[in-house]
């Protein structure tokens, strides 16, 4: 079942990927939106707000029950009918029954994504009720046939072309492609609608405790006239939205719009307390709070930060995978990096299978969310229990277990395969063309073949490197470094020597488990840790290196994490955290001012997602460059991933891969730098191939590389 | 009415982060003057619900007299013809240019949701700084009374749901006016 879903998810990429403009219309919003985001939180301090928010929503997960009981009690005393739906089905009855009750043939809807995820416009079809949407992007999805590409945008999808066309069947004439008309059709064509409906639907965005009131956050102002002029007004809304304060409800406010759209505030924050009198009948306010799946995901430690989410759709909107894909590709109900993980606790594991495996891991989510979900782990836990599920698949499974848990095994595999690409590697030590269905993998870049020798094979003797260090580090290459770059240890051999700092390479270190972890396979990932934390601590170095951010980020956080209630490794794994740095940060802090360095040429630097975003290393390499006698041109968006994502690109989704470093190659070409400086052998790899097959000149080379170059032909010994 | 002077640093921000959100500012000297900039832009019929500033500045009255067409009751039936609503504020708030309006009382809502314009008068002493300075006003108006009803209001009605072209006035009101005029109140619990 798996592989077919593998294969129909696969042909929705392909799909997908033909789908130009779409891409290009993806593109141009992600830049944007975070050029007019980070205007409209300029004055703010947004880590401090953000971290407000996680504090509050995580109270009212310890207390769920408090707040909900409060919430129902004073929303009831002010008049309306609270009823709890424990699943879709329980609230799809409740709406259905009460439409029926009331004889309503047409409710009018302002847009809700919990009743996208319950189904509840086709439930009350089924009765014979319509359920017509009135935001104007729902209406046009809605007419299409389709369902939302994006929490906040739906139709973000859709051209200007293709909604004149919809139009003109609903007013039955030709209607010109210009958006200020087709905008005055909708509300032309809506607004007898609202006055004749017989029910109102809407979502809410908060459900304040302290007073009862539900408050809907809108631009367009059918929210308005839903909640205004039908008799009945029924508002679904998730148990997630509960916030305990109006303070804390203002705290949302604050970040809420201008996460999702970039505005200080919307044009519309309704706060809707009890069924407000109006003309005619008696008016009903029904609310009916949705659980679905919620409760469970409040219970489940690993993933429980997920109810933090305000459904701002931010994470959509810097996801390299989701402007590629879009939505309907790369979600379910709800899309983008929120969106993998509440279709796996709202519509279960299997629907979430291939979203799941769909993540880069490039973190651009988890540096935006205004919740401060760290959404690339809880989607890397519900892959390790979809492996623990499905399996990892026979060949992942045999190199993992069999190979990569061997150390003397995987190094002897990796310096057989050095001789045997021989006879289809050049002269720079790249591979142009691979035979038969390896082919597709050097379509569009060259990949770097396995080094002559591996690093372990030519590092110097630490008593030919200095007399008297003083400093002792020893480095973690990573298997890149090892055995694909170890150009990249050796430079930074040369420039730890110059700092006066001897440097050595435990014999005994292996892959730092990263690529087992991320496919799903923790065991060995543990394994690994344990191997790494005994031979990097074992001659009790000053300080641990490593020349791969992704390393970095195994040995400072994820060791601890895998390790933690083992008996024998928990303390020395905390100890090899604290010991451990990146290179470019560990040789800012110790390389004095340079003399006034000669001018080297031009250089744009790429910020590896997990140098950046994981260890929040951005500063040092570029100071380092200038130092060195660089002279920087940033490019656009430098922050984006280049594509790589380790087996992302080689195994698991390359055809993505593939558009994401087209992105990056572009920004580069559009920089003008004479070369590209990189701190992660993967980038090294990704952006090399990418521009060598393309036949461009640029140089692309990782920072400690053109430091080195740089202290050398300064010629000076030591510093 | 006695009232201490105008806080000028918080209109001045009102008055920039309304006009940023696309609401039309209009300082107004006095009645006549309000009355005046109503008559010229409003271009139809107006609902005029009733609320206290409304009744103080004797408006329904004042714009007879300069020849609006003034609407009092039944705005649901009203509406089609009708081409803007005047409402009061509650307060406002500073940083972002909402004004706030309890709309508990339907015609308060149906004439700032319906029409195509929507004129607020506001008192320059009732703006607050922030949404969280506006958190006390905002309780006592839930004390108040039960059910209610509040509207945040900042700017027309937008979207951006074609292409991501900023396009006003979809479903509520392609203008709000916000006509400010000292010395009409200073009570955040009325509008």
């Amino acid at each position: 079942m798996s592989r077919q879903r593998s294969r129909d998810y696969r042909a929705r990429i392909d799909a997908a990927l033909s789908a130009t403009r779409q891409q290009g219309a993806l593109h141009r919003f992600g830049d944007a939106y975070l050029e007019a985001r980070q205007k409209a939180l300029e004055d703010l301090d947004f880590e401090a707000l953000r971290e407000g928010i996680a504090e509050l929503k995580d109270e009212v997960g310890r207390h769920r029950q408090q707040y909900l009981d409060q919430f129902i009690e004073l929303a009831e005393k002010a008049g309306a009918q609270v009823v709890r739906a424990a699943d879709a089905e329980a609230a799809n009855d409740y709406i259905v029954q009460l439409a029926r009750r009331r004889g309503a043939k047409l409710a009018v809807k302002s847009k809700s994504m919990a009743s996208e995820e319950i189904g509840l416009n086709q439930a009350l079809r089924t009765a014979g009720v319509e359920a017509l949407e009135t935001d104007l992007g729902e209406w046009i999805v809605q007419l299409a046939g389709q369902r939302p590409s994006h929490m906040v945008m739906p139709a973000i999808h859709m051209f200007r072309d293709e909604v004149a066309a919809l139009f003109g069947q609903v007013t039955g004439q030709a209607e010109p492609a210009d958006i200020e008309h087709l905008v005055a059709v909708a509300r032309q064509q809506l607004r007898d609608k609202f006055l004749q409906a017989d029910m109102g639907i809407s979502g809410a965005n908060l459900a304040v405790a302290e007073t009862g009131a539900l408050a809907l956050v809108t631009n367009e102002g059918n929210a308005r006239l839903v909640a205004t002029l039908p008799p009945v007004h029924v508002v679904l809304v998730g148990i997630d939205k509960l916030v305990p304060t109006l303070e804390d409800a203002m705290r949302v406010l604050q970040l809420l719009p201008r996460s999702a759209t970039a505005q200080a505030l919307t044009s519309y924050v309704s706060w809707i307390r009890g069924p407000v009198p109006q003309e005619g009948p008696a008016k009903e306010l029904h609310i009916v709070l949705l659980d679905n799946g919620r409760s469970a995901l409040a219970e489940d430690s690993d993933c429980k930060d997920a109810l933090r989410c305000l459904r701002c759709g931010a994470c959509a909107n810097v996801c390299p995978v989701y402007q590629t894909i879009g939505g309907h590709v790369f979600g379910h109900t709800y899309v983008g990096a929120i969106g993998v993980v509440l279709t796996a606790f709202l519509d279960g594991l299997e629907p979430a299978a291939e979203l799941v495996k769909a993540c880069i891991g490039c973190r651009a989510c988890v540096a935006i969310c205004p919740a401060k979900i760290d959404l690339e782990e809880i989607i890397l836990q519900l892959r390790r229990r979809i492996s623990d599920q499905e399996g990892l698949g026979f060949g992942k499974s045999l190199v993992f277990r069999r190979v990569l848990r061997n150390r003397r095994l995987f190094h002897a595999l990796l310096r057989s395969a050095a001789h045997l690409q021989k006879p289809i590697t050049d002269s720079r030590g790249s591979i142009r063309h691979l035979p038969l269905h390896f082919s597709s993998l050097t379509e569009w870049r060259t990949l770097p073949a396995i080094a002559d020798k591996p690093l372990r094979d030519l590092m110097p003797a630490i008593d030919d490197q200095l007399s008297a260090p003083r400093l002792r580090v020893a480095l973690f290459a990573g298997c890149a470094t090892d055995f694909v770059h170890p150009q990249i240890g050796l430079s930074m051999v040369s420039v730890l020597n110059r700092c006066k700092i001897a440097v050595t390479m435990p014999r005994g270190q292996s892959c730092c488990g990263i690529p087992a972890l991320y496919s799903g396979d923790r065991q060995t990932a543990v394994e690994l840790a344990r191997q790494n934390v005994r031979e990097l601590l074992a001659d009790d170095p000053d300080a641990v290196v490593t020349t791969c951010p992704t390393c970095t980020a195994a040995l400072r956080q994820h060791f601890v994490a895998l390790l933690q209630d083992d008996a024998q490794y928990a303390e020395s794994a905390r100890r090899l955290a604290a010991i451990t740095y990146d290179a470019a940060a560990f040789i800012a802090e110790q390389l004095p001012d340079l003399p006034a360095a000669a001018h080297r040429g031009t250089v744009t630097y790429h910020d590896s997602c997990h140098l950046k975003r994981g260890c929040g290393v951005w500063k040092e390499p570029r100071q380092l460059l200038d130092k060195a006698g660089w002279d920087l041109r940033e490019m656009d968006r430098a922050d984006r991933c280049c594509g790589f994502g380790g087996s992302y690109s080689f195994a698991s989704h390359p055809e993505i891969s593939r558009e994401i470093t087209k992105d990056k190659v572009n920004s580069i070409l559009r920089s003008g730098a004479e070369a590209v400086a990189v701190d992660c052998p993967g980038c090294l790899i990704m952006l090399r191939g990418a521009l060598e097959k393309r036949g461009l000149p640029q140089r692309v080379a990782h920072t400690l590389e053109l430091i080195s170059e740089a202290l050398e032909d300064a010629g000076e010994d030591t510093i | 009415m006695i009232m201490c002077g105008v806080d000028m640093e918080l209109l001045e921000r009102f008055i920039l982060a309304a006009g940023r959100a696309g609401a039309h500012v209009v300082r107004t000297l006095d009645r006549t003057a309000l009355v005046d900039y109503i008559a010229r832009h409003a271009e139809g019929p107006i609902l005029l619900p009733n609320f206290a500033v409304g009744q103080r500045l004797r408006l329904a009255e004042a714009l007879r007299e300069s020849g609006c067409i003034v609407l009092t009751e039944h705005f649901r039936a009203g509406a089609a013809q009708a081409s803007a609503g005047i409402t009061g504020a509650n307060f406002a708030l500073a940083d972002t240019g909402t004004v706030v309006l309890d709309s508990t009382d339907e015609a308060l809502r149906l004439a700032s949701t319906l029409p195509r314009r929507h004129f607020v008068i506001l008192d320059p002493h009732k703006i607050l700084a922030d949404g969280l300075a506006a958190v006390g006003p905002l309780r006592v108006l839930h004390r108040r009374q039960s059910p209610d009803f509040v509207a945040f209001i900042t700017g027309p009605s937008r979207t951006a749901d074609i292409e991501r072209v900023l396009t006003i006035g979809v479903h509520g009101p392609a203008e709000l006016h916000i006509l400010l005029l000292e010395g009409i109140s200073d009570d955040p619990l009325e509008s």
